[in-house]
């Protein structure tokens, strides 16, 4: 943890701030619900002031429906104020869940993050609720607080020595629960990983069963599982007794409190209280004595639950990476009422696409010396490149790079001669489009999933559908293009997922295309096809892919050959025969196996 | 209703082993109740010797004493936490292990079925709600049922007609909130089911940050994730409600009782049937009962939300492997030989699904290699999945060494039958544990043995610390092509009779391609190999070639005799290959 960490009460009242009214009125509502029972101990007391004289049957009845109206009252208070409360704690959490989806959005698309997607789905879930938790329990505190403050007043007006005495025990609460707070904290850190650990592992586990099963590895899989739960199981009973242990140290101190005042009335306890103290006096002793130490008792549990948060707030602080920690409770556009805002789609057209530069461009992998180095390249209107390489040469790497799906650390690109701030931003359509190796689709609709929100018109996703060779396949699809996909709709293969990545990429009308090596996944014909119809069809863009095969790179105007994160040659296929020893062996590897 | 019954089915088996501490449990959570009840008496009696006038110092003891039962009590109180987490954390460990390995052993339909967020909220999200579910229903449930029912005892002998009123409104009070219960569990079940969406998206969302980004599509995602919201809010005001609801009935029995008190205290006080001191002891017994009340009903929210997960875990053990073991055969030794015959097969069961392979036979003889062909979504992925028993087809059978598959020991098959396919799966851990699959009984000799025939020892020094170092998440820091090294390994670290490569070099660049060459040529010697690629010089080792399309087998035969064959299919290929080789 960082010296320089804000406190945890700002995100309070950052939360607090989104919400006033909400929150004012939850503070009303719950005020007056942890109030009204001070009336309880009132008529009790009065109850039994007049119990030895006997009780009129009229005042009978005026207690009775004294309670009665009482009951009701208070039910539609906690009706009321359980509805806003629910309310505001869900608005409070999604706004920073959307946040968070929207800083990792930003973030270079393709850098390696330190947790597993589970992980993260954990601080989606876990911490931002622990984060909630507090903001709901600063609502109870006041009302716990403004009630205990009443309670001690009222005991006051009766004996203020016997209340003084009391209060003893109930600031001890407040002492103990202050002392605790870095034990908490410390248990809640462990029992946070340990389940941290098992929902990254589930997560892993689930997205490769099939390789799992192929290989029958299931048993051990199972076996690191039960490790797993073991480490969250000590962790988790420590963790929970601790609670129990502060629970009892709170529940302790109304018991302490009710002998304290049974040691000071003993000998001053009388039906009428002349002696000091009347029966009813003392019921109402030992009523309020419960309600001020249920409010000293969730002073005490909120300092441990804001403890608990903070640590949720600081790991949601490191997911922000690098952003301050005011983005997660920034004001966006989330509308949970009505209808949302239509978006303003007002974005002007890009000036024509001339060429883009990179020059000197670096990237390293952390941990590794895997990466890009030093990289120039140059892809002008209508040119077709191609990059190839050995294994691990650095061609993917390249791409991602000059698209800002990682963060270069030292050169520039240029676009149509400007310098490019923010690649990342940038590097988009309409001006550019990218398909990776592995390219993902989500769990919608196929047309969902291939305009993605863009407003694209019949005609352009049909000549899309067809570039991508893909005609054929939707029309055998029960739905068409409507047809679901992911896990609840059908599954699609390899090849079709790829055609479906490289049509999404087409419906956004790109200057320049960007490929990632297409033909794990296309065969050569389906290749080949896919390059004449995309030239026909879309004369002049730009397209720069890995790959290599020799008909895109004989096609190519120009090849680009990687080792070792490193440009080492470029030219044409036909010049590279001649210059090049790694493109030669590239080349070769391909014809070689095709011959025979 | 409150999910008692159908907990105990799913849970007392993996209590049993902790019977002991059960009792243990059951004897402390007694000794508090019976504390709880000591108290109010001693101060019931306190009053009533304070209004006698008796001496100062016959009333101290008692309010000492009062305050030693009020220390003892809340010690055992801690005590009873700890053994009760002890045993509901180990005892759903056992079902969440169970249910891992009953889920890893369903079939792939299954897993394609649902997403690794939606397991992980099944696995963990359910059974942790469980084991809430466990401490609460013992030491909450059972614990403050026990003290209600003391007290409504005591009360009896207090008065009977007091403890008789008291019985009858807790009993409507009870019987109200299961009421009440029945209509909630559907709002919880809303909200949990939005739920494991919306955290299935999120996971999506992190696995797809690269496509969404680069194709500028963050803005359409964040609307998706509005939508859930604003279909989730409303969920979830209900699910508060009904909480609500809940509260209301244990208060208005609370009153109800309150003013039985005034009511009854005052008469029964008049005609002398009760001192003060009882009507204050009665008082506090009320009091005291307004307490497990309430905290009964706070864990109805914990049990309503493990009805449902107790009906998701059931469906999920009731959900059966469409992968029937008739027989458990093993298999010998040695090169084994794959028969497909008049294998159909659709990824559904139902009629309206497409078929991707329709009657496909072909037979591969021990030892050889066969070179699988077709198109795209000709159905080649597909007969590898069934040769390695991921699937069964619909009709016909699939049969290594003459035995159908449904006939062969799981394990057996598993041992002799390898697959290597276009994704690699990696784990977030080292990689020794990423070749092993977390089996520590493979020796390091072995895995240097395996990494050193597959010429990746260079590779492996280059790595800060061998097999140590730890592969971060997603591809690790690998690339593809590396990572389907290290799939090889694992394949080359068992004996496999037969070998399936799914487009195993697609991610190779030729160089690297060659380099593997020898790597599988020692592979696949003295074993059964199927091939598949879309490209030619993926299976210039083979000795068959069968060609699929649309599901159909439209050419099979020896690789030679293929290529001399005027007009084949296989001849045309060659040359359209060729065509690419000149291009």
């Amino acid at each position: 943890m960082t010296m320089n960490q804000p406190p945890f009460r700002k995100a309070m009242f950052a939360l607090i701030r989104r919400q006033p009214i909400r929150y004012a009125f939850a503070q009303f509502l719950w005020i007056s619900i942890w109030s009204m029972p001070i009336l309880v101990g009132l008529i009790t007391a009065w109850f039994f002031d007049a119990l030895p004289n006997g009780i009129e049957t009229n005042t009978l009845i005026v207690i009775c429906v004294a309670t009665f109206s009482y009951a009701f009252g208070r039910s539609v208070f906690i009706m009321l104020g359980m509805r806003n409360h629910g309310s505001m704690l869900f608005r409070g959490s999604a706004m920073i869940r959307r946040n968070l989806l929207q800083r990792i959005y930003e973030l270079p698309g393709a850098a390696t993050l330190d947790e597993t997607p589970g992980e993260i789905v954990s601080r989606f879930r876990d911490d931002v609720e622990h984060i909630i938790m507090p903001f709901d329990l600063s609502v109870d505190i006041a009302g716990a607080g403004f009630a205990g403050a009443v309670a001690t007043a009222v005991l006051f007006t009766i004996d203020p020595v016997i209340t003084g005495v009391i209060l003893i025990p109930v600031f001890a609460v407040g002492i103990v629960s202050n002392r605790t707070g870095f034990l908490v904290r410390r248990y809640r850190i462990r029992a946070r990983e340990t389940t941290e650990a098992i929902t990254g592992y589930l997560g892993e586990t689930f997205a490769a069963t099939q390789s799992i099963k192929v290989a029958g590895a299931e048993e051990n899989m199972l076996r690191r599982f039960k490790v797993l739960n073991d480490e969250r199981r000590t962790m988790m009973v420590k963790d929970r007794t601790l609670t129990a242990v502060l629970e009892a140290v709170f529940r302790n101190t109304v018991n302490i409190g009710t002998g304290l005042i049974l040691l000071l009335a003993a000998g001053r306890l009388t039906t009428d209280g002349a002696a000091g103290i009347s029966i009813g006096e003392f019921s109402l002793f030992v009523f309020l004595l419960g309600m001020v130490t249920d409010a000293a008792y969730f002073l005490g549990m909120f300092v441990a639950r804001a403890k608990q948060g903070t640590v949720s707030f600081e790991r949601l602080i490191t997911t922000l990476r690098g952003a301050p920690w005011q983005r997660l409770f920034a004001p966006n556009d989330l509308r949970l009422d009505g209808e949302p805002a239509p978006v303003a789609d007002d974005e002007p057209e890009p000036e024509p696409f001339r060429v883009l530069e990179l020059r000197g461009v670096t990237f390293a992998y952390p941990d590794t010396s895997a990466g890009i180095e030093t990289v120039d390249l140059t892809v002008a209107a209508g040119e077709f490149v191609v990059v190839t390489g050995r294994i691990g040469s650095g061609k993917t790497t390249l791409l991602r790079t000059a698209l800002g799906l990682l963060p270069k650390s030292e050169g520039e690109i240029l676009w149509n001669g400007h310098r490019v701030e923010n690649p990342s931003e940038f590097m988009v359509p309409p001006r550019v489009a990218y398909t990776p190796q592995v390219p993902r689709l989500f769990s919608m609709s196929l047309l969902e999933n291939l305009v993605l929100g863009d407003d694209v018109d019949d005609e352009d996703i049909d000549e899309s559908i067809h570039i991508a060779t893909m005609t054929h396949d939707v029309d055998m699809m029960p739905d068409g293009l409507m047809t679901m996909i992911g896990p609840r709709g059908v599954r699609l293969s390899g090849g079709q997922i790829q055609r479906s990545a490289s049509a999404r990429m087409f419906t956004r009308r790109p200057q320049l295309l960007v490929l990632d090596d297409v033909s794990s996944a296309l065969d050569v014909e389906t290749e080949q096809l896919l390059w004449e119809r995309l030239f026909t069809a879309r004369s002049g863009v730009a397209t720069l892919v890995v790959s290599h095969r020799q008909p895109a790179m004989a096609r190519a105007d120009k090849v680009i050959v990687m080792e070792a994160g490193r440009v080492v040659a470029t030219g044409t296929a036909k010049e590279l025969q001649e210059s090049s020893e790694t493109f030669r062996a590239i080349w070769e590897g391909t014809s070689t196996a095709e011959r025979t | 209703m409150i999910p008692v019954r159908a907990y105990f089915r799913l849970f007392t088996g993996y209590l049993r082993p902790y019977r002991r501490k059960s009792i243990a449990l059951a004897v402390v959570l007694i000794s508090t109740i019976v504390l709880q009840l000591a108290n109010p008496q001693l101060i019931a009696m306190f009053i009533d010797r304070a209004v006698e006038g008796r001496e100062v110092s016959s009333l101290v003891p008692i309010a000492v004493l009062f305050m030693g039962v009020a220390v003892v009590h809340q010690l055992l109180a801690v005590l009873a936490t700890y053994i009760a987490e002890q045993i509901g954390w180990s005892a759903t460990n056992e079902l969440r292990a169970e249910l891992m390995d009953h889920l890893l052993h369903l079939d792939m339909g299954f897993h394609k079925g649902s997403s690794p967020g939606e397991l992980i909220e099944r696995i963990d999200g359910d059974v942790t709600a469980l084991s809430n579910f466990f401490s609460s229903m013992i030491i909450k449930v059972l614990g403050n049922g026990a003290l209600l029912t003391g007290i409504i005892v005591l009360l009896w002998f207090e008065s009977w007609i007091v403890g008789l009123s008291i019985t009858v409104f807790t009993l409507l009070a009870v019987f109200g909130m299961l009421r009440l219960h029945g209509v909630t569990v559907p709002w919880q079940k809303a909200i949990r089911a939005t739920s494991a969406e919306m955290y299935g998206f999120i996971g999506e969302q992190i696995d797809g940050t690269e496509d969404i980004e680069a194709n500028g599509a963050t803005g359409f995602m964040v609307e998706r994730f509005d939508e859930i919201q604003r279909r989730w809010l409303p969920q979830v005001v209900l699910g508060w409600t009904g909480w609500a609801m809940m509260w209301i009935t244990s208060m208005g029995l609370y009153f109800f009782s309150l003013i039985i008190v005034y009511v009854l205290g005052s008469w029964l006080f008049g005609i002398g049937t009760l001192t003060i001191g009882s009507v204050y002891l009665v008082f506090q017994y009320v009091q005291m009962s307004h307490n497990p009340i309430e905290q009964i009903r706070e864990e109805l929210i914990d049990l309503q939300k493990a009805g449902a997960s107790i009906s998701r875990i059931e469906d999920l053990f009731a959900r059966e492997t469409k992968l029937v073991q008739r027989d458990s055969k093993k298999l010998p030794r040695g090169a084994l030989s794959v028969e497909f015959s008049g294998v159909t097969f659709r990824y559904d069961d139902e009629a309206g699904d497409e078929i991707v392979l329709d009657d496909v036979s072909f037979a591969i003889a021990p030892g050889r290699v066969v070179g699988l062909l077709g198109r795209t979504g000709s159905g080649k992925s597909t007969v590898a999945r069934l040769a390695t028993r991921l699937h069964e087809p619909q009709h016909g059978s699939v049969r290594i060494d003459g035995i159908a598959t449904w006939d062969i020991d799981r394990r057996s098959l598993r041992n002799r039958v390898a697959m290597v396919t276009q994704d690699v799966q990696l784990f977030r851990a080292t990689i020794r544990d990423n070749l092993t699959f977390f089996d520590a009984t493979i020796s390091d000799d072995v895995l240097l043995d395996a990494l050193h025939r597959l010429e990746l020892d260079e590779w492996l020094a280059s790595l800060p610390n061998g097999l140590d170092t730890t592969l971060e998440s997603g591809s690790g820091g690998l690339s593809a092509g590396q990572a389907q090294l290290l799939a090889f390994t694992r394949v080359f670290l068992r004996n496999p009779g037969v070998v399936v490569l799914d487009e195993a070099s697609s991610r190779l660049d030729p160089a690297t391609e060659t380099l593997l060459e020898r790597a599988v040529d020692h592979l696949l010697q003295d074993r059964t190999a199927i091939i598949i690629a879309h490209r030619l010089a993926t299976i210039t080792r083979a000795d068959d070639i069968v060609i699929l399309e649309d599901g159909h087998v439209i050419e099979a035969g020896e690789r030679r005799s293929l290529m001399e064959t005027e007009g084949s299919i296989f001849a045309r290929l060659l040359a359209t290959g060729m065509e690419e080789a000149l291009a």
